[in-house]
């Protein structure tokens, strides 16, 4: 088997917060002690609440932010770089092997410049052409790769609706060719006819080039519909990573499964099913004790407070859980409380 | 007119805007009507006139709108009836902007004036609305904090909006909205910018309100699953049409616009993991580019050639109180075009 193409171990990335006369200055850790294995090929979920420092984590991977500490590798067939640490010539050569699709589709594109120089930019900017029209047909091929009208390479992204500006800033990242995409809420300000488009669009490039995601999302339908993996994030630390199918059906951790309940069935009979969860997110700059999802937590017992629990494998090295208690309550019978697909699964 | 027991009677009403480019057409002979005590959802994608509509209600569109002539939008108060659109004075229109109707946004961060604080704002508009003297406004008005869980009411009442967090800010506005006992509540977007986590605490909220306070909603969303779960009645529409509207789980079940059958097949499914998603061909046209005949046939599966670009399909019943426009359901052959 291949190795995977990113691993991080223990990952941190500190922001310094105000400014204190003596000592060190305070610091949020918006990514506190994450570890996780992109295997190439794989469509990568990472779904959060806001502030769970879920798009911090993929700046750290793309080293748009300092890691201030613990570990972070890149492996590929041809490179293998440590994401602690690159020289100058290796970040730009990083550059073109991974790269970052936003969210909002209005707000990435250069307002003047025509739908063919923001796609060629990065050729450009990277130097991997040696002529204007080595660059043009490159433009044209990923372009039409991502289903955008070759007459529209002339105009200006105002005269475009948001899926085609995100179809445009999709070709923008896939032009100098990476192996490894970023897509950080890139469905998030499209209306729901168009999000399926861009969601199929983005499934259909990753089998025809061989591409690997990271899919950072705060809604849990769409990362069910795309992933393969997913990772739940919570105030800077995974709760539970597992194989979608197992993630969505038997969620182990109290908090996946409360996130599980809270979305709105689609169904009218089926209303007030949300395990309700007090509270809201706590800030980050003073996070709880031990567990960070104790003071929510419906099942939170005296050890959740003092220690902090790390990922333990469920059933098998796939299915990890972060929770000191999710073994003893479910022999206990106590998060039986099954999401909704696993009742529809039964019912099938 | 008796109204037949609604709260609220919207006919006719068309809504364009004077723009730099010429006249857009914004919402398009959109009729509705809402009981006493029920919630009916408004559900659209961007640009299909969910919002405009629901401002019209309180005439809170911008100086640039055209209300056309034919446009009714009549309010049954205690055997009195309002016309909303021939309200012309702003101390009229206090009637509905406050007063009867109350309106709570997606943005609460927006809504609340950032240097006043809360309960400031709060007892200003009791001022306004009610008789209550300014010790008996604050004292309601922390009771309202308090009724939508807000811990610590008394202290929040003296804070600004910027010290809450975002699902308090949102508690504080319903609070706030409500605290006028008006007899519809228009909300618009209330849970967009929240975290589902805490999106499940502010519509359980909401239910528990409407049961108490008894108040109509006019709740404006485009997420079908929070419709599902808060809405009696829904309203489904497109590019300024309502194309379709009945009962929820009639709607959401059975489909009868190639529009909405779209939104759902689009819409990804916790359980139908398998399914795939089936995008709504092409994009939603530009507000300049207003498609003639049905305004969804440029991106219809089910497109009639040659008529459906041409005719206007009327409304048709196609359950209790469930009717849709389309050409098709009309070719089924229960009621002739006009």
């Amino acid at each position: 088997m291949s190795p995977p193409l990113v691993t991080l171990n223990n990952l941190e990335v500190h922001f310094p917060v105000g400014k204190r006369l003596l000592g060190p200055a305070p610091v949020v850790r918006a990514v506190d002690g994450v570890s996780i294995r992109i295997m190439p090929g794989q469509f990568y979920g990472l779904v959060g609440e806001s502030g769970s420092g879920k798009t911090t984590l993929g700046r750290a991977i793309l080293r748009a932010v300092p890691i201030a500490a613990g570990s972070g590798t890149w492996e590929d067939s041809e490179v293998h770089y440590d994401l602690h640490r690159m020289t100058p010539a290796e970040t730009k050569d990083f550059r073109r092997r991974a790269q970052l699709i936003f969210q909002d589709p209005y707000a990435a594109l250069s307002p003047r410049m025509t739908v063919r120089d923001i796609i060629a930019e990065p050729l450009e900017v990277m130097g991997l052409t040696g002529s204007r029209q080595e660059t043009d047909e490159r433009v044209r091929e990923i372009a039409a790769k991502c289903r955008l009208n070759l007459e529209h390479l002339r105009r200006f992204p105002h005269a475009f609706s948001g899926g085609q500006r995100q179809r445009i800033s999709i070709a923008r990242a896939l032009v100098c060719s990476p192996r490894f995409l970023i897509a950080d809420e890139s469905v998030a300000a499209l209306d729901v006819s168009i999000q399926a488009d861009i969601l199929n669009l983005l499934k259909s490039l990753q089998n025809d080039l061989g591409l690997t995601f990271l899919f950072i999302s705060h809604d849990l339908s769409v990362v069910a519909h795309t992933c393969d993996v997913v990772s739940v994030m919570y105030l800077g630390t995974l709760v539970e990573t597992a194989p979608t199918r197992r993630l969505f059906t038997a969620p182990r951790h109290p908090y996946t499964q409360a996130l599980l309940s809270a979305i709105p069935s689609l169904d009218p009979d089926d209303r007030g099913r949300a395990q309700r969860l007090s509270g809201e997110i706590p800030s980050p700059i003073n996070p709880p004790s031990g567990c960070r999802f104790h003071p929510r937590c419906p099942h939170a017992a005296p050890v959740c407070t003092e220690k902090i629990p790390l990922p333990e494998p469920a059933d098998d090295e796939h299915h990890t859980v972060a929770c000191h208690r999710f073994r003893e309550l479910e022999r206990r019978g106590a998060l039986l409380e099954r999401t909704r697909v696993r009742k529809l699964d039964a019912k099938a | 007119m008796s109204g037949g027991g609604a709260l609220i009677e919207v006919e006719d009403l068309t809504v364009r805007f004077r723009t730099d480019e010429g006249l857009i057409t914004a919402v398009e002979s959109t009729a509705f009507r809402i009981a006493p005590g029920e919630v009916l959802g408004l559900v659209g994608e961007s640009g299909s006139g969910k919002s405009v509509t629901a401002k019209s209600l309180m005439q809170l569109n911008a100086g640039n709108t055209l209300y056309d002539p034919a446009s009714r939008i009549s309010l049954h108060l205690d055997g009195r009836t309002v016309d909303v659109l021939g309200l012309k004075r702003a101390r009229d229109l206090m009637v509905v902007r406050g007063g009867a109707i109350s309106m709570i946004f997606q943005e609460p961060m927006a809504s609340f004036a950032p240097g006043i604080t809360i309960g400031r704002q709060m007892v200003e508009q009791l001022e306004l609305h009610t008789d209550l003297g300014k010790r008996a406004a604050r004292d309601h008005s922390v009771e309202m904090l308090e009724r939508v869980g807000i811990s610590d009411a008394g202290r929040r009442f003296d804070q600004y909006a910027f010290e809450l967090s975002g699902g308090m800010r949102q508690r504080a506005m319903i609070a706030m909205a409500l605290s006028t006992r008006p007899r519809l509540l228009i909300a618009d977007e209330p849970t967009t910018a929240l975290d589902v986590t805490i999106q499940a605490q502010v519509l359980e909220l909401m239910k528990e309100l409407v049961a108490e306070f008894g108040m109509a909603i006019l709740f404006i969303t485009h997420d079908l699953g929070v419709i599902a779960q808060t809405a009696d009645r829904v309203a489904v529409m497109y590019l300024g049409r309502i194309v379709e509207t009945g009962p929820v789980r009639d709607v959401l079940r059975h489909p009868a616009h190639p529009y909405t059958r779209g939104l759902l097949d689009a819409l990804p499914k916790l359980d139908a993991l398998d399914q795939p998603l089936t995008p709504v061909p092409g994009d939603i046209p530009s507000p300049l580019e207003r498609p003639s005949g049905c305004v969804f046939h440029t991106r219809c599966p089910e497109v009639i050639q040659d008529r459906c670009g041409v005719e206007l399909p009327t409304s048709m019943e196609v359950g209790e109180r469930h009717r849709a426009s389309c050409l098709r359901l009309e070719k089924a052959g229960e009621l002739v075009t006009g």
